[in-house]
């Protein structure tokens, strides 16, 4: 299998293959018209467990900053697992443990000396099913906010609109904040979770799936905001719906059976693949 | 309503995405006339400036050919667009082979330019040349001017006009060859004209070809190989 790495700054070591393969350390291209961006998160070597199922094999890869990066692949490919270990969401269940690095701004937070709940402020998460609170719009967001910092009434209230409007919300909700979030639809709850994600000023987004519950109209209206958001944030988005990737992300890592078979600029990987198994994968002809 | 005619879709960068492309034909099509232009000033009058010009300009248009290829074939992947949008790539890339192809007869026309000493020989055939050559050119800003404004009627009339040019070609082409009977030693001068008239014809007919881009764009109609008198009713613009 070929890992493709992107193009990175120097003094950074290339990632290391599979071992079952010859190396060989290509870079990828950077999407037509962009320049290289920086990386935000580097994952080094990194193999998850269930318990005694390993679930991730040697994944090498980097998360440019300031884009949308998607992970796609069959279902059990390891997606969300790999997802759920940048912000080691994983640790509330037991028997699951993650060996390797994951380097967010260089600093590996596998190290057990990582505070998990200034992690977790960091790198916010977003799950496929919308998951508000059974609170008000405005204490949705607060409720977050008020775990890490002390604001005033007035702060609070600029934060809280922040976020919605953050999330493309606000408009649609300015006049009825004191509503329980769960009274909302389907799209509004996941755009107010997106608020409450973006609201403890994270440097880090993890979507997963963030659409899939939703209908045409509101996943369309998520795809524009995470459009939005990539200015401002470092965007990891894990869904199983390859079109949705070749429409959002600039970036695209295709897995397979717990391991990276390709990562590359979205256009290059949906149109000249590397790998016979992504094109494969993305023309249908298996998976 | 976006700009260019295009309603808005909820995604702000597939609305900039699929104007963008339509911009650049535009752009393109802007240099295209240019490019027969100055094809047509070097022939005709001997502009020798005009005639430098053609290369240049002639890279400049094979490039944006490739480019806008490639940004027709990354939406094709990463947006599945539908209907009208669809349509619209499939449109801008097939008129993008023609414009560059209109371009390289252009070329072709600048190079077929006399001596000036030669030039005064035939300035009959020339004004011949200039005639095919304005009605060539009002036709390439017809078929542009439809694409910019998504006009399928008037890539009709555009379409019906191509008659004209084809009649003028075949005069022109009698009296050229009719001077090569009557002047065998001049044969390789009026072989250039005679060229030039050629690519002039091409033209007009790839400008069809552009409206018939047009037509399929704004009408969802296919219309290659319909005769004028059918076109309207087929392109949906008459009433059969």
């Amino acid at each position: 299998m070929i890992v493709q790495s992107l193009q990175r700054p120097q003094g950074i070591r290339p990632p290391q293959t599979a071992a079952a393969v010859e190396a060989k350390p290509t870079e990828a291209r950077a999407a037509a018209g962009t320049q290289a961006a920086t990386i935000k998160l580097s994952v080094r070597n990194l193999n998850f467990y269930y318990g005694s199922f390993q679930a991730l094999h040697d994944i090498n890869l980097d998360i440019p900053a300031q884009r949308v990066t998607a992970f796609i692949g069959p279902s059990g490919c390891g997606k969300s697992t790999l997802l759920r270990t940048f912000n080691r969401i994983y640790e509330l269940y037991p028997r699951q443990r993650a060996e390797g690095e994951i380097l967010l701004d260089g600093r590996n937070v596998l190290d057990r000396r990582q505070d998990l709940n200034l992690l977790r402020a960091r790198v916010g998460m977003v799950f496929q099913k919308p998951t508000p609170f059974p609170m008000s719009i405005y204490d949705n967001i607060a409720f977050g906010v008020r775990l890490y910092e002390r604001l005033s009434r007035y702060e609070m209230d600029e934060r809280v609109e922040w976020a919605l409007r953050k999330a493309a919300l606000w408009d649609e909700v300015k006049d009825k904040l004191k509503q329980n979030g769960t009274m909302l639809s389907g799209g509004q709850q996941q755009r107010l979770c997106i608020a409450r994600a973006v609201a403890v000023k994270p440097t880090v987004l993890l979507l997963d799936e963030p659409a899939s519950a939703l209908d045409p109209i509101s996943t369309a209206k998520i795809e524009e905001l995470i459009s939005e958001l990539k200015k401002d944030y470092t965007i990891v988005i894990v869904t199983h719906n390859m079109q949705q990737a070749a429409r959002v992300s600039d970036y695209t890592a295709f897995m397979y059976m717990g391991r990276l078979v390709e990562m590359n600029d979205t256009d290059t990987l949906f149109t000249t693949p590397a790998n016979k198994q992504t094109e494969d994968y993305i023309t249908g002809r298996y998976g | 309503m976006g700009k260019n005619g295009f309603s808005d879709h909820t995604s702000r960068q597939l609305n900039e995405t699929l104007e963008g492309i339509h911009e650049r034909v535009m752009a393109m099509g802007g240099l295209v006339e240019q490019q027969l232009g100055d094809a047509l000033a070097a022939l005709i009058s001997g502009d020798m400036d005009a005639a430098e010009r053609l290369q240049a300009t002639g890279e400049t248009i094979n490039a944006m050919d490739v480019e806008l290829d490639n940004r027709c074939v990354t939406i094709l992947a990463r947006r599945q667009p539908a209907a009208s949008d669809l349509r619209l790539v499939i449109a801008v890339i097939k008129a993008v082979a023609d414009l560059e192809r209109i371009g390289d007869e252009a070329e072709r026309i600048g190079r077929m330019a006399l001596r000036a000493d030669q030039a005064s020989a035939y300035k009959d055939l020339l004004a011949g040349l200039h005639e095919l050559g304005s009605g060539v050119r009002a036709s390439l800003r017809d078929a542009l001017d439809s694409l910019a404004r998504l006009d399928a009627e008037q890539a009709v009339a555009m379409v019906r006009r191509d008659v004209i040019t084809d009649r003028r070609y075949a005069k022109l082409l009698s009296r050229i060859m009719e001077r090569m009977r009557e002047e065998p030693e001049a044969v390789r001068e009026l072989m250039k004209l005679m060229w030039a008239a050629r690519s002039l014809e091409r033209i007009g007919d790839r400008c069809c070809n552009l409206c018939e881009h047009v037509i399929y764009l704004v009408k969802g109609k296919t219309v290659r190989h319909t005769s004028p008198e059918q076109l309207g009713i087929r392109a949906g613009v008459e009433q059969g």
